[in-house]
């Protein structure tokens, strides 16, 4: 059975032509290799250039943020998070940058938070504790805690995070490189990478596709999403766009209504944060169908005004827009149809193409793991570890997030389920739906 | 039908063969007069004046004095419970002599019972004091009153009167000790929270920031409006023109409390250092040191009612000699819980191995004779002096300790009984020596008792044992 099945695909291999290749593979070669393989490693290696060129002008920007020493709040909405609390608390009292204020919001607990909050804050561990009776959902809470900054910078954190030592003084150091950069987003690692095969199959998710990936856009000026688990804004600019919208996605949200003012989103790859990633696959799939749902809702619904060419119109906006949407929502359909295209066409020898497939995806996946290795500021475990699970990602990755993206794309597109999102209290939701937000 | 006698130039009042002290405003006073008579009449108007008089025989420290009966005459009601609780009674006029005759006389019946003794401490002073005024006076319990012009909020008048307004709560040190000897029972009435640095109970309560500590700050409701999840303090939504709310960020305006808003929290703004928060920090100020105390930081202590135990009623009548407080002191000597346990150890290791371990005890025979004739600094140089030749004449590995201010005991372990009394005799002896010597008018008697240590008994049982031949 076996060997019947190599003899058949070695005697596909032999037959292979250029042209045949090209014609079986389009898929892969023209977005896949090109797109995510190609230009990613060029722009990488534009980047790590710039990096070199510009490397007195960093030592620059860092004594002049260390000249100005900013006070920097550090914003922590949350619900039920007082057990991480205490934890997260001492990480931030080790960090290298002293200048800091931290504000927890407490979004409605039902737990035993209030107490473990009051305590820190008369402890002098954290600097203002607030309690919300009632939740009011994520966005509220990240704006309630702004009502109480004092500081320059404002940095977002998630209470079950935890962080480097450096970290807060590397993502407030672009805002000195650049003074049109209003945010700059943290460089997210899997600290449960062991813990299961989805943590692990994630860790190299978030390795390679999150944050190189967030190195390229961040390079091309197109960079998306700053992560809800560690991102600084400037001061200012929260305040002229009135602090966060109700989510899902007010991640994404942020950084468009940063962007249609003109200011620059940029991604630091050196400001670490360990965060735990769902350890089921369950657990997973909720959590990317609200990922996945908000492209649609934040970007075709909420803002495809910039889209359309006025006065507020960037190309670079209008670029970056289009990116996500083509390789997002158009690729994920567009794989649908190359499917249908070997389904018809080549139904003989779909299994051949499929084995090709994987082997290529595989060996990509290889390549870019142990390559992209000289370009990533570090990671928190060993490279081997990783190695033997790197051909399960072919299936992680082409398959099953891309069928988790497809089932989210439906919901919202035709039926607005985002709204209904129990992540939000109904109160909010409502009024999100009425005005189409 | 005794005949009044008045003599306002002598200051004095005779009547059935008792003498009272007439005291008049215009006079000052001399307390020490005050025991040259049977009682004391306070004539006068004025309540400081009478307050103060009261106070100043209370708090003396002869019995002679403050035992005295008091009296008001022209029955002015001086609405002052604290005096109140120190006076014996009321007269309209001198003509009422008679009625108060019989308590006069009660009182004076009572007080030839006492027998006092110049007690070692200045607390086991004041608890003499206290339970001989209540013994004359046939108090029973020693009830804390509120009252305005004590430090602590709570005032015993009999005990407290002899404190100045600022060291009142010495008073509830030395009620805890006398408790712990048995003199009193107490039951709770209610709790007090003093001042860290003055123990002062006059504090006033405020809220304050709890970054910079003041009190000046304002309020305003939050409000957080649903579409656009804008929060914000609720001057951000008012306007100039109406009373309307609109939202600043939206637009929108406000329609109705949680359909499209709600207000989830309050947001204080400290207008001294500009900090906001939502909660406040409690404050107590002492008005006594102006000191400023978290509350956390006060020191809380019970007020109890006292009632007088048997034990202590005799100790009002035979003289209350020491607490077990000052003897703890004396160097070379555990504590009598510490005796217990190692007597505890020692037992159980005797139930695993052979051998004669014994405890001993020196009672003296006559302590309030001795103490009387002694100042309290003598009386801790005697039992100094005491322990000093006891321990010098055992092993470094037996333990001296005091069951009372009267009885020493120690624990002689691993030498058969027999030397153990040798040896103790043997120390009497130099103990009667040393005190011809050094304290020559006094004469001290002593007794003894050895026992063996059986491991079927308990501590308790051998300690009992070994005392129960002494009174
Ligand atoms: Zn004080
Ligand atoms: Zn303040
Ligand atoms: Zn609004």
């Amino acid at each position: 059975m076996f060997e019947e099945l190599l003899d058949n695909y070695l005697r596909f291999l032999e037959s292979l032509t250029v042209e045949h290749f090209i014609r079986l593979f389009w898929f892969y070669i023209f977005f896949e290799f090109m797109r995510y393989f190609l230009l990613e490693f060029f722009v990488l290696n534009l980047w790590k250039l710039s990096k070199l060129w510009n490397k007195k002008k960093y030592a620059k920007a860092k004594k002049e943020f260390h000249f100005e020493y900013p006070l920097v709040s550090i914003i922590i909405p949350g619900k039920n998070e007082g057990k991480h609390l205490y934890k997260l608390v001492q990480s931030l009292n080790e960090q290298t940058y002293k200048n800091t204020e931290i504000i927890v919001v407490d979004d409605g607990s039902d737990d035993d938070t209030p107490t473990i909050g009051r305590d820190l804050e008369k402890a002098g561990r954290l600097d203002v504790f607030i309690r919300n009776e009632v939740r009011g959902g994520k966005a509220s809470g990240a704006n309630t805690a702004l009502r109480f900054t004092k500081g320059k910078y404002i940095v977002h954190l998630d209470a079950d995070c935890s962080y480097d030592r450096d970290a807060i003084e590397k993502i407030i150091i672009p805002f000195y490189l650049d003074k049109d950069v209003a945010g700059v987003g943290g460089n997210v690692m899997v600290r449960n990478y062991d813990e299961s095969l989805v943590t692990t199959l994630q860790a190299i998710e978030y390795y390679d596709t999150i944050s190189i990936g967030r190195v390229v856009t961040s390079y091309l000026g197109i960079y998306r999403i700053i992560s809800g688990a560690f991102g600084a804004f400037r001061a200012d600019a929260l305040e002229q766009v009135k602090g966060w919208d109700i989510g899902p996605g007010l991640d994404g949200d942020i950084t468009v209504k940063l962007r249609k003012l003109g200011y620059k989103i940029k991604f630091e790859q050196e400001a670490v944060c360990l965060t735990s990633v769902p350890n089921t696959v369950k657990k997973l799939t909720r959590q990317r169908l609200r990922w996945d749902k908000s492209l649609i809702r934040f970007r075709v619904r909420k803002h495809k005004d910039v889209l359309i060419p006025n006065q507020a119109f960037s190309f670079l906006n209008f670029f970056a827009f289009l990116e996500n949407i083509t390789y997002n929502l158009l690729l994920n359909f567009k794989w649908y149809f190359y499917l249908g295209d070997m389904l018809i066409n080549y139904r003989s020898m779909l299994v051949n193409i499929i084995i090709t497939n994987v082997l290529l995806y595989t060996l990509t996946n290889f390549f870019k793991f142990v390559v992209y290795s000289l370009y990533r500021a570090r990671t928190n475990a060993s490279y081997t570890y990783f190695l033997i699970y790197i051909p399960c990602m072919v299936f992680y990755f082409g398959y099953y997030l891309r069928v988790v993206r497809t089932i989210a794309y439906i919901q919202e597109f035709f039926f607005k389920q985002s709204y209904k999102d129990p992540w939000n209290p109904s109160k909010t939701s409502v009024h999100a739906k009425k005005m189409n937000l | 039908m005794a005949e009044l006698k008045v003599n306002r130039e002598e200051s004095l009042v005779e009547f059935a063969g008792f003498k009272f002290l007439l005291i008049n405003s215009e006079d000052g006073l001399n307390v020490d007069r005050v025991q040259f008579h049977n009682a004391v009449i306070i004539d006068g108007n004025d309540r400081a004046f009478i307050r103060q008089i009261v106070r100043r025989i209370r708090s003396d420290n002869q019995p002679d004095i403050y035992l005295k009966p008091i009296f008001i005459l022209k029955g002015i009601n001086i609405n002052d419970p604290f005096v109140n609780k120190l006076v014996d009674g009321t007269l309209f006029s001198l003509d009422q002599i008679e009625l108060i005759i019989p308590e006069v006389e009660r009182i004076l019946t009572k007080t030839k019972d006492l027998h006092f003794t110049n007690s070692l401490s200045f607390e086991a002073q004041m608890i003499e004091k206290t339970i001989s005024f209540m013994y004359t006076c046939e108090i029973q319990d020693l009830e804390p009153i509120p009252y305005i012009y004590s430090s602590n909020n709570y005032s015993y008048p009999i005990l407290s009167v002899n404190f100045r307004q600022r060291d009142e709560h010495i008073a509830l040190d030395i009620l805890e000790i006398a408790e712990r000897e048995g003199i009193f029972d107490s039951t709770y009435i209610d709790r007090i929270y003093l001042c860290p640095s003055c123990q002062g109970g006059h504090l006033t309560y405020r809220e304050v920031c709890p970054k910079c500590g003041s009190s000046n700050s304002t309020t305003e409701d939050i409000i957080h409006h649903f579409p656009c999840a804008y929060v914000g303090p609720l001057s951000d939504f008012t306007n100039e023109i109406d009373d309307q709310l609109d939202c600043p960020k939206c637009n929108k305006r406000l329609r109705h409390i949680g359909v499209d808003y709600d207000k989830p929290s309050v947001l204080h703004e400290c207008k001294a250092c500009d900090h906001k928060f939502q909660d406040f920090n409690v404050k107590a100020k002492c008005l006594a040191c102006t000191t400023d105390n978290l509350v956390e930081q006060l020191k809380g202590k019970e007020i109890r009612k006292y009632s007088l135990t048997k034990k202590g009623e005799l100790a009002a009548i035979n003289g209350f000699v020491s607490t077990s407080k000052d003897i703890e002191e004396i160097i070379g000597t555990v504590k009598f819980e510490t005796f217990v346990t190692m007597l505890k150890y020692e037992i159980e290791r005797l139930r695993q191995t052979e051998g004669a371990s014994n405890i001993c005890a020196v009672h003296l025979s006559n302590p309030s004779q001795i103490y009387s004739k002694m100042g309290s600094e003598v009386q801790k140089v005697l039992l100094k002096d005491l322990v000093k030749v006891i321990r010098s004449n055992i092993r470094s590995s037996d333990i001296i300790s005091f069951q009372s201010s009267s009885t020493i005991i120690l624990s002689m372990n691993e030498i058969p009984t027999r030397i153990a009394k040798r040896i103790l005799s043997e120390i009497i002896d130099m103990l009667k020596r040393l005190i011809a010597t050094t304290f020559k008018d006094i004469d001290v008697e002593f007794e003894y008792e050895v026992i063996k240590l059986d491991y079927k008994l308990s501590p308790q049982l051998h300690i009992q044992q070994l005392t129960k031949a002494f009174g």
